[in-house]
C-alpha cells in the first residue's frame, strides 16, 4: 500500500468517526426533545399557561413563573444592556492601554467563566441583604445582570473590534469627535453583533436557576408579580419544583413547562439570528 | 482631456511655432537672394537665435514628458518624432542662416540669366513648399500630404545634379562673375539639403502616425500605403 | 507665504525615531508627492499634518508644523477644526456603510448642519467636483458600498471636498484601484490643484511624475531631496534619489 492510499484510508476513517460523533450528539438531543414532547405536549393548553400552581397536578399552571421569567428578562435587559455597552465602549475606545487595563480585561473574560452559584451568593449578600431588596424581582434581575455583564462586554467589544479601522480613521479625518465617531459610525456598524451578543446572554439568564434559588426566589407563588419589588418565581425553578415531587402528574407538568421554556429560548435565539443576518447584509466590507 | 494630452498638445503647438519660424527664415532668405536685400538677410541670421532657443526648449519638454509621463504607443512615437523633427528643423534653420550669410557676402546682384539657367529660384520655392507641406501634414496628421514630399525631393536632386554643368558653363562664359556663381552653387547645395531635411521630417510624421519605418527605402516603397 | 511648513520635525514611536529632522515647505495650490521605499516614514509624515498620529499611544513629536503660519500642534488648536481644513483620502477606499448621500454630507452632519437645501447643494457640487455626479446622480440613496472601487475612492474624495478644506492629504489614493480608475483619480488630482493644496504619498513613481509639481524623496526617516518634479525625475541632485527613481535601489 503506498502512502497516498494510506492517507486516503485515514481520511475516510476520520470522516466516519466524525459522522458517528455528530450523530451521537444529535441523537441524544432528539431523544431528549422527543421524550419531552411525547410526555408533555398533550398537557399544554391555555389553562396550563394561565393557571396558578396547585396541589392538584391537573389544575396546576405556570402563569406566575412565566410572568416572573418575562419580568426577570425585561429587568435584566434594562440593567445589563446600558452597563455592558457603555463599559465595552469605554474599554475599547477610550481606555488607554495600560497594565491596569490588561488586568481588567483578563478579569472580565474570567468572570464570564465563574460558576453561577457564586453570583447568587454575591447577589444575596449585596442586593438581598446590604441593599435590602430581599428576594424581589429587582434583586434577581440585578444578580443575573452581574452574571451576563461579562458576556455582553466581551461580545460588544468583539463587535466593535470587527468594524474596520479605516471607517474610524475616515470619520476622524472628517473632523468628527470620538463620541460622534462612536454614535454615527461604530454603533450602527456593529449593531448586529452587539444585539446578537445581548440576546444570547439574555437567553442564558432566562435558563439560570441556581443564583435565583440562592437569592430566595419562591417555588410556590400564588400571585402574578406586578412590580419589581414583588417576590417571584421563574420557569426553571417551577420545573425543578415539579420534578422533585413524587406524583406522576407533576412530572408531566414539568415536561410541558420545559417545552414552554425551550420555546422562549428558541424564539430569542431566532431573533438573534434574524438580526445578525439582516445587519450583516446591510453592512459589508 | 488627460494631463498627458494637454502636455502633448502644448508640445505640438511649440513645434509648429518653431516650424513656422524656420519656414519664415527660408522665405526671407529667398526674398533677400532675389533682391540682394542684405538687411533682410541679417534678420534671418538674427532669428537663428530664436530657433536655437526653441530647439533647447523642445528638447527639454520631450525629456520632461519621457521622465514624468512615460508615454507609450502613439504618444511615445509622437514624442520621439518631435525629438527628431526638432533636430531637422534646427538644421534647416542653420541652412537658412548659411544662405543669408552668402547673400551678405556677395557684392552685387545675382545675374538673372544665371538664376534662370540653374533653376535656383524654382528649387528654392520647391524646398519652401516641401517644408510648408510637411508642416501641414504634421498639423493635420495627414500622411497623404507627407508622402507628396518624397516626389518633390526628386526635383531638387535633379536641379542639384545639373547645377554643376550649368555653373561650369556659365563661369567659362562670364569669368568676371565667378564669385557670385560659386556662391549660387553653394546655395543650391544647401537647398538640396533642405530637401533632405524635409524628407526626414516626412518620414518621422509617417512613423508617428502609421508606425511605419520608411528610412532607407526607395521612393516606390515609400509611397505604398 | 507657504501653505504648509514643517520645521525640524522629529517623530518617535517609543524608542524608535521614524522621522529625522525633516523640514519642508509646501506652496499653496500645488501638488506635492512624497515618495520613498516602504517604511521610509512618508505616510507617518503625511499624517502629521492632520494629526492622525495622535491616536498612536507611543507617538511623540518634536518640532513645529504650520498651516498658514499657525502651529497645528498648539494646545489652543481644536483637532476637529483642523481636520475640516485639512482633509484626508486613504489608500483603501473607505466609504461609510451608508448611502452615497449620507457619505457626502457626513462632515456637515457632524457640524450640525441640517438644512436640506444646503445639504442637497453640497452633495451635487462635491460629487461634480469629484467627477462622480453623472454616474451616481440617480442613485444617491443607494448604499455607497455597491459602487466600484474607483467610484468609492472618488466618493471619498467628494466627501472630503464637501467640508471645503484648503489642503487635501492623500495616502496612496490610487494604489488599490485598477489602472483606469487610477487614471481617473489622477486626472481628478490634476484638476483639483487649482483650488486645493494637495499632498500625496505614492509608491508609484510614474504617478508622482504625472500628477505632482514638486516631489519629496524620503529615505529611512530623512527627507533626502525636495525639488520640482521635473528636476527630481530628470536630474536629481542626490545619488540616493537617483538610485531610487531609476529602480536601482539596493
Amino acid at each position: 500500500m503506498n502512502s497516498s492510499k494510506k492517507n486516503r484510508l485515514k481520511d475516510n476513517a476520520f470522516k466516519y468517526f466524525g459522522i458517528g460523533c455528530t450523530t451521537f450528539g444529535l441523537a441524544m438531543l432528539a431523544i431528549f426533545i422527543g421524550n419531552i414532547l411525547i410526555e408533555g405536549f398533550a398537557r399544554i393548553d391555555w389553562d396550563f399557561i394561565t393557571n396558578f400552581p396547585s396541589r392538584n397536578p391537573d389544575k396546576a399552571g405556570i402563569l406566575p413563573a412565566l410572568i416572573g421569567t418575562l419580568w426577570i428578562m425585561g429587568l435584566t435587559a434594562i440593567i445589563s444592556i446600558p452597563l455592558g455597552i457603555s463599559a465595552a465602549i469605554y474599554l475599547e475606545e477610550y481606555g488607554k492601554k495600560s497594565r491596569l487595563a490588561n488586568v481588567l480585561e483578563i478579569n472580565i473574560s474570567n468572570l464570564a467563566g465563574v460558576p453561577s452559584i457564586i453570583y447568587g451568593l454575591l447577589g444575596l449578600e449585596i442586593f438581598g441583604r446590604i441593599m435590602g431588596m430581599g428576594g424581589s424581582l429587582l434583586a434577581g434581575a440585578s444578580t443575573l445582570s452581574l452574571l451576563i455583564l461579562p458576556i455582553i462586554i466581551v461580545s460588544t467589544r468583539e463587535a466593535l473590534k470587527a468594524v474596520p479601522k479605516s471607517i474610524k480613521e475616515a470619520s476622524f479625518a472628517m473632523g468628527a469627535s470620538k463620541w460622534q465617531t462612536i454614535s454615527y459610525q461604530l454603533l450602527p456598524a456593529s449593531f448586529g453583533g452587539i444585539i446578537t451578543g445581548i440576546i444570547l446572554a439574555l437567553s442564558r439568564a432566562v435558563g439560570e436557576t441556581a443564583p435565583l434559588i440562592v437569592i430566595g426566589a419562591l417555588a410556590y407563588v400564588p400571585f402574578v408579580p406586578s412590580s419589581p419589588t414583588d417576590e417571584f418565581s421563574v420557569l426553571p425553578i417551577q420545573i425543578f419544583n415539579w420534578i422533585s415531587r413524587p406524583q406522576k402528574g407533576f412530572a408531566i407538568n414539568a415536561a410541558s413547562a420545559i417545552i414552554v421554556l425551550l420555546m422562549v429560548t428558541f424564539v430569542l435565539n431566532g431573533i438573534a439570528m434574524y438580526l445578525r443576518n439582516k445587519w450583516q447584509k446591510k453592512v459589508q466590507w | 482631456m488627460s494631463h498627458l494630452d494637454i502636455e502633448l498638445q502644448q508640445l505640438k503647438a511649440e513645434t509648429i511655432k518653431m516650424w513656422t519660424l524656420v519656414n519664415l527664415q527660408l522665405n526671407k532668405g529667398k526674398e533677400s537672394l532675389l533682391n540682394l536685400d542684405k538687411d533682410l538677410a541679417r534678420e534671418v541670421i538674427l532669428s537663428e537665435r530664436r530657433v536655437n532657443a526653441y530647439e533647447l526648449k523642445l528638447d527639454r519638454d520631450c525629456e520632461n514628458i519621457f521622465a514624468l509621463f512615460n508615454p507609450v504607443a502613439v504618444d511615445l512615437r509622437f514624442v520621439l518624432a518631435v525629438l527628431k523633427i526638432n533636430n531637422n528643423l534646427e538644421r534647416t534653420g542653420d541652412i537658412a542662416e548659411g544662405i543669408a550669410k552668402f547673400v551678405i557676402n556677395v557684392d552685387h546682384n545675382f545675374d538673372k540669366q544665371l538664376l534662370e539657367l540653374t533653376r535656383a529660384v524654382e528649387m528654392y520655392e520647391a524646398a519652401i513648399n516641401m517644408m510648408n507641406e510637411t508642416l501641414q501634414a504634421f498639423d493635420q496628421e495627414n500622411t497623404a500630404i507627407a508622402r507628396k514630399v518624397f516626389q518633390q525631393d526628386e526635383l531638387l536632386d535633379d536641379i542639384n545634379i545639373k547645377a554643376n554643368a550649368v555653373i561650369a558653363d556659365y563661369i567659362r562664359n562670364h569669368p568676371e562673375c565667378i564669385e557670385s556663381a560659386l556662391y549660387l552653387l553653394s546655395i543650391i547645395r544647401k537647398l538640396e539639403r533642405v530637401g533632405d531635411q524635409a524628407k526626414n521630417v516626412a518620414e518621422e510624421i509617417i512613423f508617428y502616425i502609421e508606425a511605419k519605418v520608411l528610412k532607407h527605402r526607395s521612393i516606390v516603397e515609400k509611397n505604398k500605403k | 507665504m507657504n501653505k504648509l511648513e514643517a520645521r525640524n520635525v522629529n517623530v518617535f514611536y517609543g524608542p524608535n525615531q521614524v522621522i529625522k529632522d525633516v523640514s519642508i515647505s509646501i506652496k499653496k495650490n500645488t501638488v506635492t508627492a512624497f515618495i520613498g521605499p516602504s517604511g521610509c516614514g512618508k505616510s507617518t509624515f503625511l499624517r502629521l499634518f492632520n494629526r492622525m498620529n495622535d491616536y498612536i499611544d507611543i507617538f511623540k513629536m518634536e518640532g513645529r508644523i504650520e498651516i498658514d503660519g499657525s502651529d497645528i500642534y498648539d494646545k489652543q488648536i481644536r483637532v476637529e477644526e483642523l481636520r475640516k481644513q485639512i482633509g484626508m483620502v486613504f489608500q483603501k477606499p473607505n466609504p461609510f456603510p451608508k448611502t452615497i448621500y449620507e457619505n457626502v454630507i457626513y462632515g456637515l452632519r457632524i457640524q450640525g448642519i441640517k438644512d436640506k437645501k444646503i445639504l442637497d447643494e453640497v452633495v451635487e457640487k462635491s460629487l461634480k467636483q469629484a467627477a462622480l455626479w453623472e454616474e451616481v446622480k440617480d442613485k444617491l440613496k443607494n448604499s455607497a458600498l455597491a459602487l466600484s472601487g474607483g467610484q468609492q475612492q472618488r466618493l471619498c474624495i467628494a466627501r472630503t471636498l464637501a467640508v471645503a478644506p484648503t489642503v487635501i492629504l492623500m495616502d496612496e489614493p490610487a494604489s488599490a484601484l485598477d489602472p483606469i480608475s487610477s487614471a481617473k483619480v489622477e486626472e481628478l488630482i490634476y484638476e483639483l490643484k487649482s483650488q486645493y493644496t494637495i499632498v500625496i504619498v505614492t509608491h508609484n513613481m510614474q504617478q508622482a511624475g504625472r500628477v505632482s509639481d514638486t516631489t519629496a524623496f524620503f529615505y529611512m526617516g530623512e527627507l533626502v531631496e525636495h525639488d520640482s518634479t521635473k528636476m527630481i525625475f530628470t536630474n536629481p541632485k542626490n545619488e540616493r534619489t537617483q538610485n531610487y527613481i531609476t529602480g536601482r535601489f539596493g
